[in-house]
């Protein structure tokens, strides 16, 4: 019992982790959070489902065109929503992103969904389990595990070693110096959101196999990632990985051990614990002035 | 002409106008209209909140329900009165909101939004769940209340207290946000490190905020439960608290009038698109998303362009040159 729970802990926490880290990549850089992020996950599910179900491209074709159009996605997210608003509250810009997640899923809705309908995607890999130490695993877990891996140690890199993520670090920083040393701006914003809403893109893509897509995965899962991002210290990457595995594991546990509808509320309950217990989260929390 | 146009005058003619509404509608429209009164008690508290304080929180719906099943249990299962089980209700909507707030209000900003999108969602479990006491997803059949005391049928009383209701909220919350609880509020949407240099307590202040838009939502539950005659879970999931925020949008956040409007103008409109779910969501979200962009402030903001009498502070949407 324990070490499936685990493995399937792990893996929907390796998703969490993906998500979480579209969500700091662009809280670092712009100081906002995306609440339209989950959505942006959503759809790439279904422009991975239209590709493969619909036009029965074959399935890495579909991976990478997937991506590419949530980057695009994300990209006019920033043009849309963002850009216009730079300058306003912080609040005004949470509401704007809001009313967009909404408009993205009534969307999807529209052209993919009926009234929540269920839509599944064929598996990759053989989605037969097979056993390690007698324990039941399946092939698409590993999969989302190791994408989820590589994708973060691509994120880390991309930030420590190239000019372009440490100039998106430096516009977090500040973006008024920044101006100042040339860099611009907005564009660094602009493929900032494209990067997060790519990430997303990519975990849907892993993730649909598993699961079932409608449009409305995208609002639980985002308070994963939240909780994700919360527990590991809103903004930091490593924490952000760290913390969708542990909500991953917690809920699969408390889903296990004690009541299969518990898994719905670990995310809740750990926010909760965290804002009480260490605001700052596990990793000490980025460019949050304590009010 | 146009000089006699205040929020005042026309708050004035709207109670006027909803007050002799009974008079000649049928139960279909006097049961919309109610709905909007519930709502003008939700919007105005959240656009408090939103609005003047500059919190956003995402608990407006959740705590609407919270009020809504508060009252029907208080008066099935404890056999309260109405008159009891409403305010009881509400003050119980306004506990539970102020104690889950209340680690993210000590933080910055974000922590609220975030807590808060977390905190609806687990209140939507618990009412689909805690079978025992909110029976679950068949929800809790209510009782109208009896107005045969004052003479009057169920919805003409019902529709008439929600209305007194309104007028109280509105009038208290207008008096609120001119005292010094309602400057600082202001204060702490302009900055924060210049409201505390001035000595305003933060959390204290937001605290009060919260709480007093927490207490609005959980009265307009009590008030809604008895009007529809059931509390179901899907009625207070985080597509209502979408609803309202695009109804506080629209009116104008920052002004007390313009989340009138907002409410008036949206549930007739969601009660024209009843029947397509994706159709709302895409209203209702691009409405948010189009008004914050091109009509900074809202349709408060456009009369107060267009009148010359119109005096009120708004909220300075975009900060300007």
């Amino acid at each position: 019992m324990l070490p499936y729970l685990l493995i399937s802990g792990l893996t929907s926490g390796a998703l969490y982790a993906m998500v979480a880290i579209g969500l700091v990549v662009v809280y670092r850089s712009t100081g906002h959070i995306n609440f339209a992020h989950g959505e942006l996950f959503m759809m790439g599910g279904f422009f991975a489902y239209s590709m493969i179900t619909l036009l029965g491209f074959p399935y890495l074709l579909s991976l990478v065109l997937a991506v590419v159009l949530s980057f695009v996605l994300g990209v006019i997210s920033d043009r849309v929503v963002f850009r216009p608003l730079m300058k306003a509250p912080g609040t005004t810009i949470v509401l704007a992103t809001v009313g967009f997640s909404y408009l993205l899923k009534g969307i999807s809705r529209y052209v993919w969904g009926g009234k929540g309908e269920y839509l599944s995607i064929k598996a990759i890999v053989d989605p037969a389990p097979f056993f390690i130490w007698g324990m039941p695993v399946l092939p698409q877990q590993l999969v989302v595990l190791g994408a989820a891996i590589l994708c973060m140690l691509a994120f880390v890199a991309f930030f420590r070693w190239t000019k372009a993520g440490k100039m998106m670090q430096a516009t977090a920083e500040s973006a008024f110096a920044c101006y100042l040393v040339g860099i611009r701006v907005e564009r660094v914003y602009t493929w900032t959101w494209g990067a997060g809403a790519a990430v997303a893109g990519a975990a849907a893509v892993l993730m649909a196999p598993l699961t079932l897509l409608t449009p409305d995965i995208g609002s639980g899962l985002l308070i994963k990632a939240f909780a994700a991002t919360i527990l590991g210290g809103l903004g930091s990457m490593g924490g952000a990985v760290v913390g969708g595995l542990v909500v991953g594991v917690m809920e699969s546990l408390a889903g296990g051990y004690i009541d299969s509808s518990l898994q719905e509320v670990a995310a809740f309950v750990i926010i909760m614990v965290v804002l009480v217990f260490r605001p700052s989260g596990l990793f000490g929390a980025y460019g949050v002035r304590r009010a | 002409m146009l000089r006699i146009v205040t929020p005042r005058s026309l708050g004035l003619a709207a109670v006027a106008v909803l007050a002799a509404l009974p008079a000649f509608a049928n139960n279909y429209l006097l049961f919309v209209g109610n709905l909007t009164l519930i709502y003008v008690i939700l919007t105005v508290g959240l656009n408090l909140l939103i609005g003047h304080t500059g919190l956003l929180a995402f608990m407006n719906g959740t705590l609407f329900g919270v009020g809504a099943y508060a009252t029907a249990i208080l008066r099935l299962d404890l056999g309260w009165s109405y008159g009891l089980a409403i305010p009881g209700g509400a003050l119980v909507a306004m506990a539970i909101g102020v104690l889950v707030a209340l680690p993210a209000l000590r933080l910055a900003g974000l922590y609220l939004a975030l807590a808060t999108v977390a905190f609806a969602q687990f209140i939507l479990w618990v009412l689909l769940h805690w079978d025992r006491v909110t029976r679950g997803p068949s929800g809790i059949q209510v009782p109208q209340v009896d107005y045969a005391p004052l003479a009057s049928s169920f919805e003409q009383g019902h529709y008439y207290v929600t209305l007194a209701v309104v007028v109280t909220v509105v009038w208290l919350t207008v008096n609120l946000l001119r005292s010094r609880y309602g400057r600082a509020f202001v204060a702490i949407r302009e900055s924060e490190v210049a409201a505390e240099s001035n000595g305003i307590d933060l959390t204290r202040y937001k605290t009060l905020a919260y709480a007093v838009s927490a207490l609005y939502a959980g009265l307009a539950g009590g008030l809604f439960a008895p009007l529809l005659g059931i509390v179901v879970p899907e009625s207070f999931d985080l597509s209502q608290v979408i609803v309202q925020f695009a109804m506080v949008t629209v009116g104008g956040l920052g002004s007390v009038a313009g989340a009138v409007i907002g409410a008036i103008g949206l549930v007739w409109l969601q009660e024209a698109l009843r029947a397509f779910k994706e159709l709302q969501e895409v209203a209702f979200g691009g409405m948010i998303l189009l008004t914050i962009l091109f009509m900074p402030g809202g349709v408060a903001a456009m009369l107060k362009r267009r009148l010359p009498a119109w005096r009120e502070p708004l909220r300075r949407l975009v900060a300007g040159p």
